[in-house]
């Protein structure tokens, strides 16, 4: 099946704290957008006129109280971080009547409707899925609970709406006050039959699921958001060139290989765009850096013989890729 | 290339909602709604697949007996889910064993060398009301089970209850309307089910949000047999007082009283039906069906069962019959019809003016 970009306008703008904004997307054509479930997010595919190619991939939130959005709306949030370019450019760029595309939902990050018990934990922006899982559950009546960290109360996105779906469900914890959020503890504090959902920076993840390790919960009772595709703060741009077709590609630091062939009308098998499917790997002619392996696909071996890379993630240290393609 | 990766699957429609408007076969289905999805002995540790609302879906139950539903349809290569097999609660599919666990999530995927943390398989909030088994079709954000409608009298020891099923290919506006208009009984149901004095009654009809409730009470006349034979009242003038209910698009239920003032202990006595009709569209012109009568008195008398089953089996033989004739017109005769309406239609289009308002909302058309 063909994947189809979406066409949104921004609707609306509200800064919510120093450093994050909400955009309203609003379909182009002013149809129901597709319908989707807490935790999915989609990628934002926009063009720099300096840097080319930008894709980020930001969660929807849904409605702020208990009430849906219009059917032709996605709520997302960004927040402006201070390297990272893609946030930058929406901030400095985004304004009522901006146009852009999108790609449909993608869930990688779904609550489990069996748990007899929900723990979600949100640090930072990270809140974004957490007030559509809350949501979620707020209205089908679930057994739940909500911790929210954030540095201070001026900087929590969502606070308020959080208070409002999860009412005395939902706990904040101003790390500025009171140090680091108490993972373990809260973990062990959590009846038998618990699942936790976590969404933070990587560093809460990485704590939460070693609190879950040490405490002896079975892995799969801590989810995480990972995205994967999400780009380091300090890529470089280089260019490809595809050997068979003549064709020569900048990759720009805001985009993947796969991201700037596909907007250069180059064919490639792709799907997942987050190195686990196995599907874009192409052979390496030759590469004037060494190659960043970024993906769960290739083998050590495959890795350090450099042969082939996954273009949807993995990356040149370098200026020139040559691939047979 | 890609696929569109687990948006909720949703058939784009181009239809046209107008203010006023009245559902018939052709409005998009309420999705927002618990259907039953089948009896209770229906899903079992065997494998069995069901199609709700233009979308198959396979059933199953978990090793602790919870049913799971999920799409009828492999991510990977669209084989049917239900033509796999279970090991233990793992659903694996058929064609290349690609796993998924009750809640959807893939846990294994034989061909590759780690499991794709971004393939699943949609599932569908499903609960147990024994004898049923109730689905949600639409956004699960919204599938709340305090939603799911009273039917306690099925699975209650002061009650008994005799029921059937049919498969029936016609549209769910159409069975919502047959069961709210009794003006009907005497000419489809001849016999056991109508008395003409019935079918000019005078009834009462309100509705409650998009509850559409009818009231009617014949005082001092024979009952029907259906009425009559289970409770030995056949010819004996009785108050027969009724309530059906459009309780939602998937639910039709009747409280029927029959007041006997002439009972030999002396005091007035009242004998209860309830009927339950419960229904899910397959698509928008075919419906699974099940239906069942329940009385409060004589339970533990077999010939009564039998006569209810009978003639309760018979009459809706007759609707279903009546409700395919009417739709294989509808849709085939090349001239369309306006059809006329009359005052007892009145319960059934205030019926299709909720179940369009609600077809409406669920497009995000606000009037």
């Amino acid at each position: 099946m063909a994947s189809k970009y979406i066409d949104v306008v921004v609707a609306g703008i509200r800064t919510l704290t120093p450093r994050i904004r909400e955009y309203l997307l609003a379909a182009a054509d002013g149809r129901p957008l597709p319908r989707y479930e807490p935790g999915a997010h989609v990628a934002l595919h926009m063009v720099s006129d300096t840097r080319g190619p930008i894709v980020r991939h930001y969660s929807l939130i849904g409605g702020l109280a208990g009430e849906d959005d219009p059917r032709h709306v996605y709520r997302i949030a960004v927040q402006r971080e201070d390297r990272a370019r893609g946030s930058a450019f929406i901030h400095d760029t985004f304004e009522p009547g901006t146009r852009l595309r999108i790609s449909p939902p993608v869930n990688d990050f779904p609550l489990d409707r069996r748990d007899a018990s929900t723990l979600l934990i949100a640090g930072g922006i990270g809140v974004t899925p957490i007030v559509s899982m809350t949501r979620s559950l707020a209205r089908r009546g679930c057994r739940y609970s909500v911790v929210y960290a954030g540095r201070n109360a001026a900087f929590m996105a969502y606070r308020d709406t959080l208070a409002r779906l999860a009412g005395d469900r939902v706990r904040f914890h101003h790390s500025d006050e009171e140090g680091v959020l108490d993972l373990r503890g809260l973990l062990a504090s959590q009846p038998e039959d618990t699942r936790a959902y976590v969404c933070g920076p990587a560093p809460m993840i990485a704590a939460a699921r070693q609190a879950g390790a040490d405490l002896g919960w079975e892995p799969d009772r801590v989810r995480s958001e990972l995205f994967a595709a999400g780009p380091a703060s300090d890529e470089t741009a280089f260019e490809v060139e595809l050997r068979r077709s003549g064709k020569l590609v900048q990759v720009g630091p805001d985009a993947s290989i796969l991201d700037a062939l596909r907007l250069a009308d180059v064919p490639v098998l792709w799907d997942c765009a987050r190195g686990e499917c196995g599907l874009c790997p192409l052979p390496v002619v030759s590469a004037d850096g060494p190659i960043d392996h970024r993906d769960r696909y290739l083998s050590e071996e495959e890795r350090a013989a450099g042969h082939t890379l996954c273009i949807c993630v993995s990356r040149l240290r370098g200026t020139r890729l040559v691939l047979d393609a | 290339m890609n696929r569109i990766a687990d948006p909720i699957p949703e058939l784009r429609t181009d239809f046209h909602f107008e203010p006023g408007g009245f559902a018939d076969h052709a409005t998009p289905l309420v999705r927002n709604c618990w259907y039953v999805a089948g009896l209770s002995s229906e899903i079992t540790r065997e494998l069995r697949s069901r199609r709700f609302l233009g979308v198959d879906v396979a059933l199953y139950r978990t090793q602790a007996g919870e049913p799971v539903a999920v799409r009828n349809r492999c991510p990977h290569r669209s084989f049917p889910l239900a033509k796999g097999r279970l090991e233990g609660d793992v659903l694996m599919c058929g064609y290349h064993g690609m796993q998924f666990d009750p809640s959807g999530r893939c846990v294994k995927m034989p061909s590759m060398p780690l499991v794709p943390t971004n393939a699943q398989v949609r599932s569908y909030p499903i609960v147990e009301r024994a004898p049923l088994v109730w689905i949600w079709m639409g956004d699960p954000d919204h599938a709340d089970q305090a939603l799911i409608p009273d039917t306690s009298w099925l699975a209650s020891p002061d009650w008994k209850s005799v029921g059937g099923t049919f498969h029936m290919k016609a549209d769910y506006v159409s069975m919502h309307e047959n069961l709210l208009d009794q003006t009907h009984f005497p000419f489809l149901h001849p016999g056991a089910i109508g008395t003409p004095e019935y079918a000019r009654s005078k009834l009462d009809v309100r509705q409650e949000g998009d509850v559409v409730i009818i009231d009617r009470a014949l005082k001092n006349s024979p009952p029907p047999d259906v009425y009559g034979v289970p409770t030995g009242l056949t010819g004996k003038p009785v108050d027969r007082y009724s309530e059906a209910r459009f309780a939602s698009p998937g639910l039709h239920v009747a409280f029927a009283r029959i007041v006997d003032n002439h009972d030999p202990a002396g005091k007035p006595r009242t004998y209860r039906f309830n009927i339950t009709h419960a229904f899910t569209p397959e698509t928008n012109g075919s419906i699974h069906y099940w239906w069942f009568n329940s009385r409060d008195s004589n339970l533990q008398d077999p010939a009564a069962d039998a006569y209810l089953y009978e003639a309760s089996a018979k009459a809706y033989l007759e609707d279903v019959d009546a409700l395919e004739w009417i739709l294989d017109v509808v849709t085939h005769d090349a001239e369309p019809q306006f059809d006329l309406n009359f005052a007892p239609d009145k319960p059934g289009l205030l019926m299709r003016r909720a179940l369009y308002d609600m077809a409406a909302r669920e497009a995000g058309v606000r009037f």
